[in-house]
């Protein structure tokens, strides 16, 4: 086990990885750089590294790509630097396993946080307690309180809140969140899993209106608020 | 968005059909022109003359014959009717000189009036036949006549180039079909301006502006006054097209009143009637050829505009990523960052700061660019403009190898500006991306101008180098920056068009072509 952990930063602006450099030693990780996607491979066959930030725009591949290679042999963490016209492509990275991304441009807090939460191992499903906010989620009896009080959750519900806040902090796709809730003859029901969020925000949420836990990424999925690292809960 | 013309109906379209021969049942005996009876009284005058003189030497029947022979001549040459009138004076004529009692018009014996009846009869048919056969060489005339204007009229129509040059010809031919003044009113938001008239210089009165009105207005042909009446001495004919914003505009052709006792005044009128309608479906063509063009300017801005947004957000981004980034780094992370990273740093925010302002720049510049693509085409030399852009490459890269190889080169049709912007951006590319000597050429090659930017580099990824020679303007491939698209939409703008090619060194090869001017020369050169 490395005292530091390990970044890949794939990306061919070389500008980005001058500051991405700097900025990620400064948080405490050794880096490693590469500038197309064949680079990126090889360096993760070399170097074995904790996570990678990928670039969608290399030059010799797209980052569907790079992800579906690397999914062939490893889980490692993909982080990936996407920019709004990249909109359909960064979906799918995520829908194939990236872990996470980030718009261009970003400041350096947010890469970091998202870094972190990558970096974390997650919660196995046997966790038995994940507490956050008030909210006492209590996976293997299949309950949930807030603040001491039982909420009545359906059996659904409870499925797709436990595949939120196993992720806190990581977008969960819609793809994927409707893949592990209701299995893979539902991937495209988007308007289903809406319905669904909505009902359990109006059950946990303290104003339903204005979600603190489950938050929405316009277009791409959900996100489980990550736990509180600077007390940010209640 | 559909802009589709609306052309007005026009009553004037029908088929044409030039006079045919005149069958049994037509009314083939065309009114009489005064100068056919004074003709034929003179020719009947002289024979009369000469069988008085003659009548020692010629015997009766041959007198008959001379009688007959101007019948003929005169049925012939005046039609029908004064074949008639010479047959009838022929017989007084001859009854006067040779029938018993001489120098009457008495007959005494019963044998004369057999030969009188019988020549009557003779002279009657020759002067039937004849005007028959008159009438018939007429209508050929001027059927004949009819289809020479109307292939005439077709064949300069096809070559007008605007709604002024159908005007022209549409009034030349009117002007000869209606032997009389014709005029062309160009009507603009409802108002009549005098566009045109034949001949040159006739103003039409104010009663004729008014008819022109009224047709404008009721979208029908108002005819003229007949004679003797008050009212517009000419006939008007509207001719509108509706263009896409749905204005009616158009032109209105006036012709003088064909004389109604005219006997070609049938396939004159038929004749008019085709002017008038090819004219309309000339300005209808143009109506068309216009509305596709300002379509086709149309997509091209958007195409262009669209592939500078793409190309724009790709070249934005990174130095704003990369000076956000740095700027959060520093603030964030600034107390843990050794001092030799944070003036790279610094360094990073300077540099990408002065490309991010370098773009900006070249975007103010195609702001016009994607404002109307309306290049403000003037006489341009293009090794100035090639010159020109070479200096300020060299003004901005100090250290690389720049050499302009010029030909001298001919004037074309450009905007000098949007040029050497092309230009330099071709060169900053070679610059930016092919480190080693470039070399920017002009040449003629054809009918085109070819300025060629050459770099020693590897040359382009051949995905960027097919969409650059393609017809798209949108959809430049990940990674083409913003200059070669801007490059593209310049060399379109002004008619032209790019290549790419690997140079023999295996550098590539990018090339502007424009059109050369049909008449290469600098007329009016600035």
């Amino acid at each position: 086990m490395r005292e530091r952990r390990l970044i890949l930063i794939a990306d061919d602006e070389p500008q980005i990885q001058r500051f991405l450099g700097h900025a990620l030693v400064a948080a405490g990780y050794d880096t490693c750089l590469a500038a197309t996607g064949t680079e990126a491979l090889a360096q993760v066959a070399a170097q074995e590294p904790d996570l990678i930030i990928l670039d969608l725009g290399l030059p010799d591949m797209n980052g569907k790509e790079v992800i579906e290679r690397l999914r062939l042999r490893s889980d490692l963490p993909v982080i990936v630097l996407s920019a709004h016209d990249q909109e359909m492509e960064k979906i799918m990275a995520l829908d194939l396993g990236a872990d996470d991304f980030v718009a261009k441009p970003f400041g350096i807090g947010e890469l970091l946080a998202r870094l972190r939460a990558s970096l974390r191992p997650r919660r196995a499903a046997r966790a038995e307690q994940i507490r956050q906010a008030g909210l006492v989620i209590d996976l293997a009896a299949h309950q949930v309180s807030r603040d001491g009080e039982q909420l009545r959750l359906t059996p659904k519900e409870f499925d797709l809140l436990a595949a939120l806040a196993g992720n806190a902090g990581r977008v969960m796709t819609h793809h994927r969140l409707l893949q592990l809730v209701w299995g893979p003859a539902h991937v495209d029901d988007v308007p289903y899993l809406r319905v669904f969020i909505g009902q359990l925000r109006q059950k946990l949420e303290r104003d339903p209106a204005r979600p603190e836990l489950i938050l929405t990424e316009p277009g791409i999925g959900y996100r489980w608020a990550p736990a509180a690292e600077g007390g940010q809960t209640a | 968005m559909d802009k589709r013309l609306v052309v007005a109906p026009d009553p004037l379209m029908d088929k044409f059909d030039p006079p045919r021969l005149p069958p049994d049942d037509r009314r083939w005996m065309t009114a009489p022109r005064p100068g056919g009876f004074l003709g034929a009284a003179l020719l009947l005058a002289a024979v009369t003359l000469a069988a008085d003189r003659l009548h020692e030497l010629l015997p009766e029947n041959v007198s008959i014959l001379l009688f007959l022979t101007a019948v003929l001549v005169s049925a012939a040459a005046f039609g029908f009717w004064v074949g008639l009138a010479s047959a009838v004076g022929a017989i007084a004529a001859f009854n006067y000189l040779f029938v018993e009692p001489h120098f009457t018009l008495h007959i005494a014996r019963p044998r004369d009036l057999v030969t009188l009846a019988v020549f009557l009869l003779a002279a009657a048919l020759t002067g039937i036949l004849a005007g028959r056969l008159r009438e018939q060489v007429d209508a050929a005339k001027g059927r004949a006549a009819a289809l020479e204007v109307v292939s005439r009229v077709s064949g300069d129509l096809a070559g007008a180039r605007s709604t002024e040059d159908v005007a022209r010809i549409a009034l030349r031919h009117l002007h000869g079909l209606s032997q009389g003044p014709a005029v062309a009113l160009r009507a603009e938001g409802g108002r009549l301006q005098l566009l045109a008239a034949e001949p040159d210089g006739h103003l039409p009165e104010a009663s004729d502006l008014d008819a022109a009105d009224i047709a404008f207005r009721r979208g029908r042909a108002e005819l003229a006054a007949a004679k003797g009446w008050s009212g517009s001495r000419l006939s008007f004919y509207p001719l509108s097209v509706q263009d896409g914003a749905g204005n009616r505009r158009g032109i209105v052709l006036g012709h003088a009143r064909l004389d109604p006792d005219r006997s070609d005044k049938d396939w004159r009128e038929k004749t008019i009637e085709v002017v008038l309608g090819q004219s309309g479906q000339a300005l209808q063509r143009l109506a068309l050829a216009e509305a596709a063009e300002a379509e086709r300017r149309r997509a091209v801005t958007e195409e262009t505009r669209a592939a500078l947004l793409a190309s724009l957000s790709h070249d934005l981004r990174t130095p704003l990523a990369t000076i956000l980034g740095a700027v959060t780094t520093l603030r964030e992370l600034g107390a843990t960052l050794p001092p030799a990273s944070q003036t790279d740093l610094l360094a990073a925010i300077e540099e990408e700061s002065e490309r991010l302002a370098r773009y900006v720049e070249k975007l103010l510049q195609l702001t016009r660019l994607q404002a109307g693509i309306a290049a403000q085409m003037a006489w341009v030399d293009a090794g100035d403009a090639a010159l020109a852009a070479v200096t300020r490459a060299r003004r901005s890269w100090p250290r690389a190898q720049i050499a302009a190889e010029l030909a001298p080169l001919p004037m074309i049709r450009a905007e000098a500006g949007l040029l050497e912007q092309a230009l330099f951006n071709l060169v900053e590319n070679a610059v930016k991306y092919a480190p080693g000597p470039i070399r920017l050429t002009g040449a003629v090659e054809g009918p085109e101008l070819v300025l060629a930017v050459s770099d020693s580099g590897r040359g382009l990824p051949a995905a960027i180098a097919a969409w650059l020679a393609s017809e798209e303007a949108v959809g430049a491939p990940p990674g083409a920056g913003l200059g070669l698209p801007i490059c593209k939409g310049i060399a379109r703008a002004l008619g032209g068009r790019m290549t790419a090619a690997r140079g023999v060194s295996g550098g590539a090869v990018l090339a502007i072509r424009l059109p050369l001017p049909p008449d290469p020369g600098g007329k009016g050169a600035a």
